[in-house]
């Protein structure tokens, strides 16, 4: 208990951290805007053509947090050229999304997908206590497996496709991908040396030396190989191209959504987590990254016939990240503070049936992602905390 | 174990200093609410190895509660005594482990989504303590003087730019002898303004020869000498988690708790009693931070932030040089950061963010309105100057040496 904090309380870095937080509404809204005037002359109807009878989603979600200053905000905005230029003037963009939940991936990433703030350790083998947004689906649609799937990091998201079974019987859960994973299996069925493909295999920043328990088994790993039809020398040679896990990840997602175009798929991208290592540039490259493959997978869905025209696209990061001017924090590295900014951040939606060149000003939760899911698609979700976003039905 | 259950024997395996400070002070450890008796402890433990301010702060906090009335007492710590704790948090060491309660606290606050409530009331503490101590400045203005771009020939970005609306930005610095006009007016301040650690050199690479040969009142650290006590960390940190792992799986708390209990023996950081301070606080910021082991621009943003925050110094300078490259964190973990290709634009990048913090981490200061901070470029025309003398905003071309722009800022 220094003097130190209690400087922030009645010195200037106050007057500063409190211009940031007041001006925050109106510069993230002042980028949606700029997008709307590349868009004045074009045809940017407030709805598109009738609701297509089949409806798909595609949630985005960063799973390494990130901040307004390294992306919307006017200084961050040249991080993120792919959202400001290319989607944000197809979607609505909804300026405050706060979490009041735990500011940990994979628990915030659960909470996302059940609509209710889970409480369980983030480092936990464990999973959700609430049901699913995709047991929801799959119950109240009677949909097969294959239907929906989930592609997240390796650090604890394993367990986050299905509830823990309390409340909801077993087996109407997502498949979860940890491309990590299924990669690693990979190389072990080829004689091909492991050592090309480091980068791939990494997605645990914040505690490097901390390894979650072995959660798929080879057998499991074999079958997702030959369900997505990867042939092991194919996936291994295109891999060695890419350069992050991210990266891995949306190459993932391309052949998932070739070879069973799931209705439903939730994917989790997380180089940005870098940040925990202190070095902001990384920090940066990993949004730059996360701004180019949030663009490329729209032109995946784009340029798919089974999603073009049909297909709804939520992004959002699960958190922020921590104020430059809380003093129990040390800025962008870590989100441990709990304060506004760490808990403060956006979402767009982009489709056939979002109103383009919208933004949605007033505060939202996290956990009306959801119940806003269950509205589009058409199941219930009696268990959500949240409440639709009536803005992007 | 209830707080009111502490006996002088309760202290017997604290250092010297800090269990004569627990022995004097019975009456108000045992009031304390248990959710906040453990930070006290922590502190107290660690009171041998603390710096001169931080001593004041313990001493000013416990005499501020002993003068308390119980009424006033009690009324202070109703929040925190209102926050439930669980029955396996009071059943922990708290006293030997204060630490290990913290972590397990701060993990259970965010469980029962009571972490914010937690933040409040510690923050409301904190205002009523600055309100009953109020904080001396500092007999002469602090300065923090940070160099940054060492190895890096030019920046594709603009620097200094969260800086400048603070500070004037010099565009035409002479930049022929700068780095030894800075380091003389360092030394003069040390000389000057003789006080226990109150003078820092914190270096990103090698340090420059004058303060490696040292200087006297200027306490010297540097990366390329902590980088293998870092390696050292991470060796012991492989055995623990290969041993516990023998016995099932391990939490991320236990990895915390073993790498928090490491002391500097353990690291392999020698020394001599007259330096046990100086030891104990770089193992501590190996073994709290994060990335300041594997990248040596984290290590000086962490180093100066806790520099300014534990040591309060009259005078800062810190010094980045470039980081190794990015690599699988593996990699970065096994093999030695000196002897890697090195990342000069990422580091510039670093740099240029952690002056931004070390200007912050300054400003939270008691005497921030006085202070004095520049930021140069290293062998470049560009630096940003904030002190009170120079105009917020503004833009100078005009031709300077370093020593000008010194005295400008006087």
């Amino acid at each position: 208990m220094s003097s130190y904090s209690g400087y922030t309380s009645t010195g200037y870095l106050q007057q500063i951290a409190q211009q940031r937080a007041m001006t925050r509404r109106s510069f993230i809204r002042s980028a949606a805007v700029a997008g709307t005037v590349g868009r004045l002359f074009g045809f940017a109807p407030l709805r598109a053509a009738p609701l297509p009878r089949e409806r798909k989603t595609v949630v985005v979600t960063f799973g390494g947090g990130a901040r307004d200053e390294e992306t919307f905000a006017p200084e961050g905005q040249e991080n993120i050229p792919h959202l400001m230029n290319e989607l944000i003037p197809q979607a609505t963009f909804c300026t405050q999304v706060v979490n009041r939940g735990i500011l940990g991936h994979y628990v915030a990433t659960a909470s996302l997908a059940t609509g209710v703030y889970e409480r369980f350790d983030n480092f936990a083998d464990v999973a959700p206590r609430n049901p699913t947004v995709f047991e929801y689906f799959r119950k109240g649609l009677g949909r097969p497996a294959n239907d929906t799937w989930v592609i997240a990091p390796s650090n604890g998201f394993n367990r986050i496709g299905q509830s823990d079974g309390t409340q909801f019987a077993p087996g109407l859960g997502a498949q979860v991908i940890l491309p990590k994973h299924l990669l690693a299996s990979a190389i072990s069925k080829t004689s091909t040396n492991s050592s090309g493909f480091d980068f791939l295999l990494q997605d645990n920043y914040e505690n490097p030396l901390y390894t979650p328990p072995a959660v798929q088994s080879n057998v499991q790993l074999s079958r997702l190989i030959e369900m997505l039809h990867l042939s092991v020398d194919d996936f291994t040679h295109h891999a060695k191209t890419l350069s992050s896990a991210d990266e891995l990840s949306v190459y993932v997602m391309r052949q998932l959504m070739r070879q069973f175009a799931p209705s439903l798929l939730w994917i989790t991208l997380h180089d940005m987590d870098v940040a925990h290592s202190g070095a902001y540039s990384l920090y940066l490259e990993g949004i730059q990254r996360t701004d180019r493959l949030c663009a490329e997978i729209w032109q995946m869905i784009e340029n798919d016939p089974e999603y073009k025209g049909r297909t709804t696209m939520f992004i959002l990061p699960d958190f922020g990240r921590d104020s430059d001017f809380s003093a129990s924090g040390n800025g962008f590295q870590h989100h441990r503070t709990g304060d506004p900014l760490s808990r403060t951040t956006w979402m767009m939606a982009l489709g056939p049936h979002i109103r383009q060149n919208r933004t949605v000003d007033r505060p939202l939760d996290s956990l009306d992602l959801l119940p806003t899911l269950g509205a589009m698609m058409n199941f219930a979700t009696p268990t959500a905390s949240g409440k639709p976003i009536v803005e992007v039905l | 174990m209830h707080p009111r259950d502490l006996r002088i024997e309760s202290f017997t395996k604290y250092p010297a200093q800090g269990r004569a400070l627990a022995i004097a002070n019975p009456h108000v450890l045992k009031r304390m609410p248990l959710i906040l008796l453990p930070l006290m402890l922590g502190q107290i433990i660690q009171y041998d190895w603390s710096f001169p301010p931080e001593r004041e702060q313990i001493l000013l906090h416990l005499k501020f509660l002993n003068h308390l009335d119980a009424a006033s007492f009690d009324a202070l710590m109703s929040s925190f005594s209102a926050i439930p704790l669980s029955n396996e948090l009071i059943e922990i060491d708290w006293v030997d482990h204060p630490q290990r309660f913290s972590e397990q606290l701060t993990a259970y606050l965010w469980s029962q989504h009571q972490i914010d409530n937690y933040h409040r009331t510690a923050q409301e503490y904190q205002q009523r303590l600055q309100t009953a101590f109020k904080p001396v400045p500092p007999a002469v203005p602090r300065w923090t003087i940070v160099v940054v771009g060492r190895g890096s020939q030019q920046t594709e970005g603009p620097l200094f730019r969260r800086l400048m609306p603070q500070g004037t930005l010099f565009t035409e610095i002479d930049r022929a002898g700068g780095l030894d006009m800075l380091l003389d007016a360092v030394s003069l301040r040390a000389q000057q303004h003789p006080l226990e650690y109150g003078h820092w050199y914190i270096d990103g690479g090698e340090p420059h020869p004058r303060a490696a040969a040292g200087v006297p009142g200027l306490v010297v650290m540097s990366y390329t000498k902590l980088a293998s006590v870092a390696k050292q960390e991470f060796a012991l940190l492989q055995q623990f988690t290969n041993r516990a792992s023998k016995g099932g799986a391990i939490g991320v708390e236990a990895v915390s708790s073993y790498i928090a209990s490491l002391t500097p023996e353990d690291l392999n950081l020698g020394g001599t009693p007259i330096d046990a301070l100086l030891r104990h606080f770089e193992a501590n910021l190996l073994t709290h931070g994060a990335g300041c082991q594997i990248y040596s621009t984290t290590f000086v943003q962490w180093a100066s932030r806790e520099c300014l925050h534990r040591a309060q110094p009259l005078t800062l300078f810190a010094r980045f040089a470039t980081r190794q490259s990015s690599a699988p964190m593996e990699q970065l973990l096994a093999r030695d950061p000196l002897m890697q290709p090195q990342d000069q634009a990422g580091s510039l990048i670093d740099a240029d963010m952690g002056a931004y913090y070390t200007w912050i981490n300054q400003s939270r200061l008691a005497g921030a309105d006085q202070s004095r901070f520049l930021v140069w470029f290293e062998n470049h025309r560009l630096a940003c100057a904030i002190a009170p003398p120079l105009a917020a905003g503004k833009i100078s071309t005009a031709p300077i040496t370093m020593g000008r722009l010194l005295n400008l800022m006087a």
